[in-house]
């Protein structure tokens, strides 16, 4: 057991951990916070997607122990209070959401990429999202909400990549 | 069979400082871990079972990254691929190896990633590996009170095996000062456009040389194709002696891929891979001379 | 009268036919959305978790199962097996054991369930069970199973229970034969110009949701049992449990919240019996129980395989004579569902077309692989396959547009189609004009390289709704004392916008603004209204019908009550905007207060109305059966969804890879509910479509899953999705649709993988007739 204190949401968390415990098992499990979705628990789908120190990661992938003395933002925290994000609002709006289980993660990497990128372009978008995998959606408009938040027709670089 | 559902139970110390790696790594079943992202997935599947897990990311440099106009570039083991992608002086000077970092699975995971991790796993699909390896990159070793270093080139002995000894562990990638003029490519094929894990991986490195017949060099990499990460010696030879041409990208191309010596799997066929080989490394010599000889032509 | 008057505003249009907010995004942006996983997700003293132990064989008798090593692991509460569960269950055919009974029928097959104190430990007590297999001879390929010396995969079929719509033949592994026979095709034959025949083949593939399949089950001392979980069918799993298990449906509670994601994946019942089944063993105790990513895979319901062989001929005007066509339909280890997936492929077998000489067999075949059962289109996405290449291929012979040949032969209204039922209103040349528009068909248009080759191609469909001919649904519409709305419905949302589509149906059938409608959810069998499933794109039409009945019921009792206060005739008022009106004496009274408390008489002497609920069901009742021998009958199915897709793509020829630039679709909704999330089934349609035209669930030798993670099995991604997406809705109202409604969710992605081979064909004159396809596949085949 490794008792850590780690800043959830804003707010300072006490806990005790056990080793083999994932960041996204002391989320849903300890601290119920269950807006952070288990896909796959390796790092392939993006459902659990939250914000370490501001920048994402699967936390599926993050034993819960690393986070001792870390910022973490999950989707619970996106929104100030009752007011919703941009971001939130774009994908009501634009019905990026459909089954819903992707939209935390999504969510998340989408605001740290506004962050890194306040008018990010297609490529960039592209890559923020690449590794949140959708079934629903067809990914168009989850795109065009993220595009949508950061108020811009992103410039049209087309897509590029190896090939 | 199937993996298990959450991480099997197992000891997590973390390393303040090289002293206590060597130690802790004295324990029976300790492992190291940097961003654990190839070594979780292998204990759910139970490929591996540590009892302890030393995370060595936090000693004092393996996050460092620093650039030398003379002494190149020198990577802590656990400098992150977001890291690399993004250094100025990566960009700048080594942009290959900020290619292949960004060529790694996702924006999220890069921020676990490390390029360490990926060299030490050892898995002939390392996308970092081929980069390295035509930057002629060593590797620097850590043993109890010395310092060791291997060179890229040899480093992946085996799928999963490296030149690391028992009590050494990997603090560090150094880099040369790349050849004046130098311009890098490295191009990765996947099953999909982007995110997935390489069926090959082309690393070509070209610069000016007036020593050398066609006054060029390349040097060739490749990942996937083989049980290790391999330089194409025959192909660069044909590159060195004659005149760059789509003739001579073509024989080049052609020797690469005789090196090559993949075996058919779930993700791709021996013959397609052998074949791919050749049309990404044309693709990835005319991209670097497109750039280094501007306006010349093939 | 607040209300009133900021009702006013939304008069305008109304809401049906209005883009509406999604009534769940809110809550599915802010993470406060539950899923299965979500309820009990703090680890408590009194919940246990279940592990399976699973079978390493694809087919074995099982000799005996040792588990006292795990039993003797601390936390460890219980270990059930086949001998807990020994009756059957399954929807269509009860060829299924809970728990693996004596056979362990493929890779993962569950052979028995370790109950303990956390996951962990039930996990390591699962590696300690001993289990002595005897391994038999196992079969993997449709054409290899039906084969009379194949391994038999069930030999007891013979006993098992099964409706009357279903033929399976004992003693070989068919679990299903449908046979379709209209016209003479031998003596159509030589009265064709042109005969294409041709053999095209599709792998097993997955749903792949991004929510993995969770049941969390608890069984009371009492005898009340709930089971929690994310379910398309709650209530057809509190049937098919109840009965195999023994247990009066009243005392089964099965609650679903939100899903994750379906696509089939969770209709009817999986492993959601195993969680039953565990909670038995540990009474008082909720237990739960999870798949992995990796038993996702192989351990849940696939969709099946399929080689379809198929002959075809037309005049020399292009006029399709006779077809003839045998499907075999790879089911997996249980067909108990997939049964009917082989019939719906057999009554549906021509595809979109007026063929007057059809002779068809649909058979579904037991295999030692993932059981097969219900995925988006339902057998349509395997057939149009073969179906939409061979069309091609036709018209190419015949020197036809092959557009043109579609629209010349393509089933119309009024029609009488190949089981002698009359096509039911559709218009499917529109949906053709609308793509081939979209995709700019005349147009030839360069490839943006020189190393590339660029092509178009199209396909069209058709599905009906594959259900049995009964398949019910209700509704119950409840009002508040504010005039707000609750809907009570067993129909699941499962990100397609059933709850929103169902609200805009009770708001515009009752008279109030879609704002002040909610969906009672989650769905409970113990309250919510029966419903049959959440399957076959028949929510909007079926349930949509249901709403309606009981939104009109509460609007003709709230009527009654005003009509007899204004001592008016109830046919010269209207509910608008939450307002009660009459068009003769032009007063009005807002439905606040009276919904719930009635209406004073003067001056107080007593009341009028009471709290005001509506009811309403809908089942169609005019299917008829098909006869055995042909497959004729007057009704086979309610109606069918028809569309048309038109891709444009370009070929790398130095790598085979594909870069998909546009995807036109048209369907024709009879009327657009919602438009916009009808858009959006189409955009996800394509891309799912297009995705699961390069999956495949791939097996060593000896069954065992060589790509069971996100990594190996591949879905598309952002970077995977075409450049356009263009979508056209074409409205030819049905006849018993809500306001001419049908539905539209699975068939958006039917016909995409066949119109990429075709453009592929007509890029590279090359033609695939086997799935997947892969940029390997293409490069290999143009060397
Ligand atoms: C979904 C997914 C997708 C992926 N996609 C790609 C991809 O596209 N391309 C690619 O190349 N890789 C990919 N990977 C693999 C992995 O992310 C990379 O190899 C990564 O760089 C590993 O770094 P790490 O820090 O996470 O390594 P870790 O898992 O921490 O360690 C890897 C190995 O190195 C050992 N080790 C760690 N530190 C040291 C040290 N200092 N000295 C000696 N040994 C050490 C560990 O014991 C372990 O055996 C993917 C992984 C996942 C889960
Ligand atoms: S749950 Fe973490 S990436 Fe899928
Ligand atoms: S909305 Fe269902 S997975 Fe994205």
């Amino acid at each position: 057991m490794h008792t850590i204190t780690v800043t959830i949401n804003g707010a300072a968390e006490y806990l005790a951990v056990r080793s083999n415990m994932t960041l996204l098992q002391m989320l849903r499990e300890e601290l119920g916070l269950t807006g952070t979705k288990n896909g796959c628990e390796a790092g392939e789908c993006g459902a659990c997607t939250v914000l370490l120190d501001g920048e994402p990661v699967n936390a599926c992938m993050v034993l819960a122990v690393e986070s001792d003395g870390h910022q973490v933002i999950t989707v619970e925290g996106l929104a100030e209070g009752d007011e919703l994000a941009p971001l939130q609002e774009s994908f009501i709006e634009l019905n990026a959401v459909q089954c819903g289980f992707c939209t935390p993660g999504m969510l998340t990497s989408a605001h740290a990429l506004l962050q890194r990128h306040p008018k990010p372009t297609e490529d960039e978008i592209e890559e923020a999202v690449l590794g949140n995998l959708c079934r629903c959606t067809g990914y168009v408009r989850i795109v065009d909400a993220i595009r949508d938040a950061a108020g811009s027709s992103a410039s049209a670089s087309g897509k590029g990549g190896a090939r | 069979m199937l993996a298990r559902p959450g991480l099997p139970s197992f000891e997590y110390v973390q390393a303040a400082n090289a002293a206590e790696v060597h130690s802790l790594m004295q324990q029976s079943g300790a492992r190291l871990m940097m961003g654990g992202t190839d070594l979780f997935p292998q204990m759910r599947e139970g490929v591996c079972e540590p009892e302890t897990i030393v995370d060595v990311k936090h000693v004092p440099g393996m996050r460092d990254l620093s650039y030398d106009e003379r002494l190149g570039l020198n990577i802590g083991a656990a400098v992150t691929m977001n890291q690399l992608v993004r250094h100025r002086d990566v960009q700048a000077h080594y942009p290959i190896l900020a290619q292949a970092a960004h060529s790694v699975a996702s924006y999220q995971l890069r921020n676990r990633a490390t390029i360490g991790g990926n060299v030490c796993n050892a898995s002939p699909c390392a996308d970092t590996s081929p980069a390295v390896m035509v930057l002629e990159g060593v590797m620097v070793l850590q043993a109890k009170g010395a310092e060791r270093n291997a060179p890229a080139a040899d480093f992946v002995t085996g799928p999963g095996q490296t030149a690391i000894e028992p009590g050494e562990f990997l603090a560090a990638i150094r880099l040369p000062a790349p050849p004046a003029g130098a311009v890098g490519r490295y191009l990765k094929l996947g099953r999909s456009r982007l995110g997935d894990l390489s069926i090959v991986g082309v690393a070509v490195l070209g610069y000016p040389d007036p020593a050398a017949a066609s006054g060029y060099r390349f040097r060739i990499a490749l990942g996937s194709v083989a049980p290790i990460p391999l330089r194409a010696p025959a192909a660069e030879e044909i590159l060195a002696a004659n005149t760059p041409s789509e003739e001579t990208f073509a024989a080049a191309a052609e020797e690469a891929m005789g090196v090559a010596t993949p075996i058919t799997d779930v993700r791709a066929g021996a013959t397609y891979q052998k074949m791919m080989v050749r049309a990404l490394t044309i693709r990835a010599l005319r991209d670097v001379w497109a750039e280094l000889a501007p306006g010349k032509g093939a | 009268m607040t209300h009133a008057t900021a009702a006013a505003s939304q008069r305008i249009g109304g809401t049906i036919g209005r883009s509406v907010r999604r009534i769940d995004a809110h809550d599915k942006v802010t993470g406060a959305a539950t899923y299965a996983d979500d309820l009990l997700a703090a680890r408590g003293p009194g919940l246990y978790y279940g592990r399976l132990v699973r079978s390493p064989h694809a087919h074995a008798l099982i000799r005996s199962i040792d588990a006292s090593k795990a039993l003797a692991v601390r936390g460890v509460k219980a270990v059930v097996t086949g001998e807990d569960t020994p009756t059957r269950i399954g929807l269509y055919l009860k060829d299924r054991h809970i728990f693996a009974l004596d056979r362990a029928r493929l890779v993962g097959d569950p052979v028995a369930g370790v109950i303990a104190t956390s996951e962990e430990i039930a996990e390591e007590a699962a590696r300690l069970v001993e289990v002595e297999y005897e391994e038999l001879p196992a079969v993997f390929d449709p054409a290899e199973a039906i084969r009379p010396d194949a391994p038999l995969i069930h030999p007891e079929l013979g006993e098992y229970e099964v409706v009357n719509f279903i033929f399976p033949k004992p003693g070989t592994n068919i679990s299903e034969h449908f046979k379709l026979r209209r016209g003479d095709v031998e003596a159509a034959w030589p009265q064709c110009e042109i005969i294409v025949e041709g053999t095209f083949r599709l792998p097993p593939i997955q749903h792949v949701p991004i929510e993995p399949h969770v049941a969390i089950s608890l069984w009371e001392q009492s005898g009340q049992v709930t089971l929690w979980t994310c379910s398309q069918s709650p209530f057809a799993q509190r049937d098919l449990i109840a009965q195999s298990m023994g247990i009066p449906h009243g005392n089964l509670r099965v609650i679903s919240p939100y899903v994750g994601g379906g696509f089939g994946g969770k209709a009817g019942v999986s492993m959601e019996a195993c969680a039953v089944a565990m909670a038995r063993a540990v009474k008082g105790h909720p237990v739960k129980l999870r798949m992995t990513r990796e038993e996702e895979f192989i351990c849940t319901n696939a969709r099946q395989s399929l080689e379809a062989h198929t002959k075809i001929g037309c005049d020399s005007q292009g006029n399709l004579l006779a077809m003839e066509t045998r499907y075999i339909f790879g089911g997996g280890a249980s067909n108990e569902y997939g049964v009917n997936i082989a019939r719906a492929a057999g009554y549906s077998c021509t595809g979109p077309y007026l063929i007057p000489n059809v002779k068809g067999d649909s058979y579904c075949v037991y295999t030692n692989t993932p059981v097969g059962s219900a995925m988006r289109g339902f057998g349509m996405p395997e057939i149009h396959w073969g179906i939409e290449q061979i069309i091609d291929q036709l018209a190419e012979k015949i020197g036809m547009d092959s557009a043109e040949f579609r629209r010349r032969n393509c089933v119309k209204t009024g029609e009488t189609i190949l089981t002698g039922m009359e096509m039911p209103a559709i218009n499917l040349e529109a949906c053709i004009d609308k793509v081939t528009e979209a995709i700019q068909w005349d147009r030839r248009e360069p490839p943006s390289a020189p190393h590339k080759r660029r092509g178009k191609g199209i396909a069209i469909m058709w599905k009906a709704p594959a259900m049995p001919p009964n398949a019910g649904s209700s509704a119950v519409v409840r009002l508040n004392e504010d005039g707000t709305v609750n809907v009570e419905i067993g129909a699941q949302e499962l990100g397609q916008g059933a709850f929103t589509v169902l609200a805009q149906v009770a708001a515009e059938a009752l008279g109030v603004p879609y704002e002040w409608v909610r969906i009672s959810a989650p769905v409970d069998t113990r309250y919510s209204p029966y419903e049959w499933q959440t399957v076959a794109s028949r929510i909007t039409w079926s349930v949509g019908n249901a709403v309606m009945a009981a939104a009109g019921d509460a609007r003709h009792k709230i009527l009654a009550v005003v009509a007899e206060h204004w001592d008016e005739d109830p046919a010269d008022l209207d509910i608008k905007d939450g307002l009660v009106m009459s068009f003769k004496s032009e007063r009005e009274q807002p439905l606040e207060g009276l919904v719930v408390y009635g209406l004073p008489n003067e001056n107080f002497e007593g009341w009028k109305g009471g709290p005001i609920i509506g009811t309403g069901n809908f089942m169609p009742t005019y299917v008829t059966n098909l006869d055995f021998e042909t497959g004729q009958g007057t009704r086979a199915v309610v109606h069918y969804t028809v569309g048309a897709q038109a891709v444009d793509l370009e070929v790398d020829t130095e790598t085979g890879q594909l870069e998909i630039l546009k995807i036109a679709s048209a369907y024709d909704v009879g009327k657009a509910l919602n438009p916009d999330l009808i858009m959006t089934q189409i955009e996800g349609g394509a891309v799912h479509g297009l995705s699961s035209a390069f999956e495949a669930l791939k097996f060593d030798e000896k069954g065992r899953p060589l790509n069971n993670n996100l990594v190996d099995y591949r879905i598309a991604t952002v970077a995977d999705i075409p450049r356009e997406i263009h979508g056209d809705i074409v409205e030819t109202p049905l006849e018993d649709g809500p306001w001419g409604a049908r539905g539209v969710g699975e068939h958006v992605m039917v016909q995409t993988a066949p119109a990429i081979a075709n453009a592929i064909y007509d890029a590279l004159g090359i033609r695939f007739s086997d799935l997947p396809l892969s940029a390997e596949k293409i490069f290999l085949a143009l060397q």
